[in-house]
């Protein structure tokens, strides 16, 4: 192809109207490079078409600059440069040349990106203190386990604090029982029966109260209980049941009595007899003097 | 260019780089008529060419610092932001392809100037070339450089074979440059 026959077939024409396909347009752009006097016919009939269109001026209303110049001095997305690609990068010198490409508005475009970067910005954020409350509310978790772990340790140490101290309590009573000077210190053996049965009586003669502790005794069936006996002048007389297991260490408060010269155990009904059952005699004591 | 600009372009463009709203507003003064009328020829009623007019000159001072001078006028690359953002506004308002063609084929009165209404800036020119340039001859121009139409919706829309398109737009163009040499 030479220049003039370029010129004369019309192609340049079609260029600057846009009318002509990539293949085409990058041919004659070629072409323009290869010959200045192609080049030159191209900017002639370019100009023709935009002298054409000056032709068709027209003046926009006055109100257009003033919202303009408003909008470049207060709207900081349009006063910035914009950051995103799209239509205007001039890529070819025909004016026709992106005429089919649908864009979209620069404004709309940029407020967007905009608001998609406004978007990942939080979004990043919001999976960073994700990250950071998860872990801290994993913390807690544990945190939260070894509170309730500790909580539950604490109480049972106070239950125990608590039996231990009724516990010392309850010895304490029993120690001054024993110790008081007035108390008379009663042992029972076990019988011809039981022979390795034992147990002792505690009798304050000045308030007649009688206490009972268990020495050696085995443990009886659930619907049996040891009763105590005191014998008053050859006559059993009742000075109630007492409790076995864990109570059995302790000295336990019985009736009272003014009189006796004799004390002895049975197993009887739960809840006790009126009359002692003889076979059944664990132990008995004989009051000294 | 019917202007006289006191400002070089170069100078104009390194105001309008350095976002000086002086040469922002010298430049809306100068380009805005032919612009506007672009807008106008293309989208054809006041209030969309208002909004495509604003959104052409924030394109243009969004984006000086991408006009590449080497790759021509300042001029041509307003015209292709005015022609390529009121060709969009066209489409975006539901005006598909057919429609478009419709349009065209349907209202030659768009293509009638627009002197009765708006205030031209220089409306004997332009009646010297719309009397001299034949109707078909203008019609095509405008179809390619208005509508954006290719050369196949050019060939349907005024029903004459494609390869007419071609030796049609020449001849508009060689008489148009023949008027505009007279004017």
């Amino acid at each position: 192809m030479d220049a003039r026959f370029i010129i004369s077939s019309g192609l340049i024409e079609l260029y600057t109207a846009g009318l002509v396909s990539d293949i085409e347009g990058r041919e004659l752009e070629a072409a323009m490079q290869q010959f200045p006097e192609v080049a030159e016919a191209v900017a002639t009939c370019q100009r023709n078409l935009e002298e054409y269109v000056k032709l068709q001026s027209v003046s926009p209303p006055e109100s257009i600059k003033i919202r303009l110049l408003n909008l470049i001095n207060t709207d900081p997305l349009i006063q910035g440069t914009a950051t995103t690609a799209d239509n205007l990068q001039f890529t070819k010198t025909s004016p026709m040349e992106q005429t089919n490409v649908l864009s979209v508005p620069e404004t709309k475009g940029v407020s967007w990106k905009w608001i998609a970067a406004a978007a990942a910005v939080l979004l990043i954020g919001s999976v960073i203190l994700n990250f950071f409350y998860f872990n801290r509310w994993k913390e807690f978790r544990e945190y939260k386990d070894k509170y309730q772990s500790l909580l539950l340790s604490q109480n049972s140490i106070i239950s125990k604090t608590n039996e231990y101290k009724t516990r010392l309590e309850q010895l304490q009573e029993s120690m001054q029982v024993m110790e008081d000077p007035k108390v008379m210190k009663v042992t029972m053996p076990g019988t011809a029966s039981f022979p390795t049965a034992i147990a002792t009586v505690f009798w304050n003669r000045d308030n007649q109260q009688v206490y009972l502790k268990v020495n050696n005794l085995p443990e009886p069936a659930a619907d049996k209980q040891y009763q105590l006996w005191a014998i008053v002048d050859g006559k059993p007389v009742d000075m109630g049941v007492f409790e076995m297991g864990d109570t059995a260490s302790l000295l336990q408060k019985m009736k009272i009595t003014g009189k006796a010269q004799m004390f002895a155990v049975t197993l009887e009904k739960k809840g006790g007899a009126v009359s002692p059952t003889m076979e059944q005699m664990y132990v008995a004591g004989k009051i000294p003097g | 260019m019917g202007t006289t600009l006191s400002y070089t372009e170069i100078e104009l463009i390194q105001g309008l780089q350095a976002r000086d709203e002086k040469l922002f507003s010298y430049l809306y003064d100068h380009y805005s008529p032919a612009l506007y009328g672009v807008a106008l020829k293309i989208v054809t009623d006041d209030a969309s060419a208002g909004d495509v007019l604003q959104e052409v000159f924030i394109k243009i001072w969004k984006n000086i610092d991408r006009y590449d001078p080497s790759k021509g006028r300042l001029f041509t690359w307003m015209l292709n932001i005015a022609r390529n953002t009121a060709i969009d506004s066209l489409r975006s308002k539901a005006h598909k392809l057919d429609q478009k063609v419709q349009d065209v084929t349907s209202a030659n009165l768009m293509y009638e100037p627009q002197l009765a209404v708006h205030l031209s800036v220089d409306h004997l020119g332009l009646t010297k070339v719309i009397e001299g340039l034949p109707k078909d001859q203008r019609v095509i121009i405008d179809l390619a450089y208005f509508k954006g139409c290719t050369q196949e919706e050019i060939a349907k829309t005024l029903d004459i074979p494609l390869g007419t398109v071609k030796t049609r737009m020449r001849n508009a163009i060689m008489q148009l440059r023949i008027l505009l040499k007279q004017l």
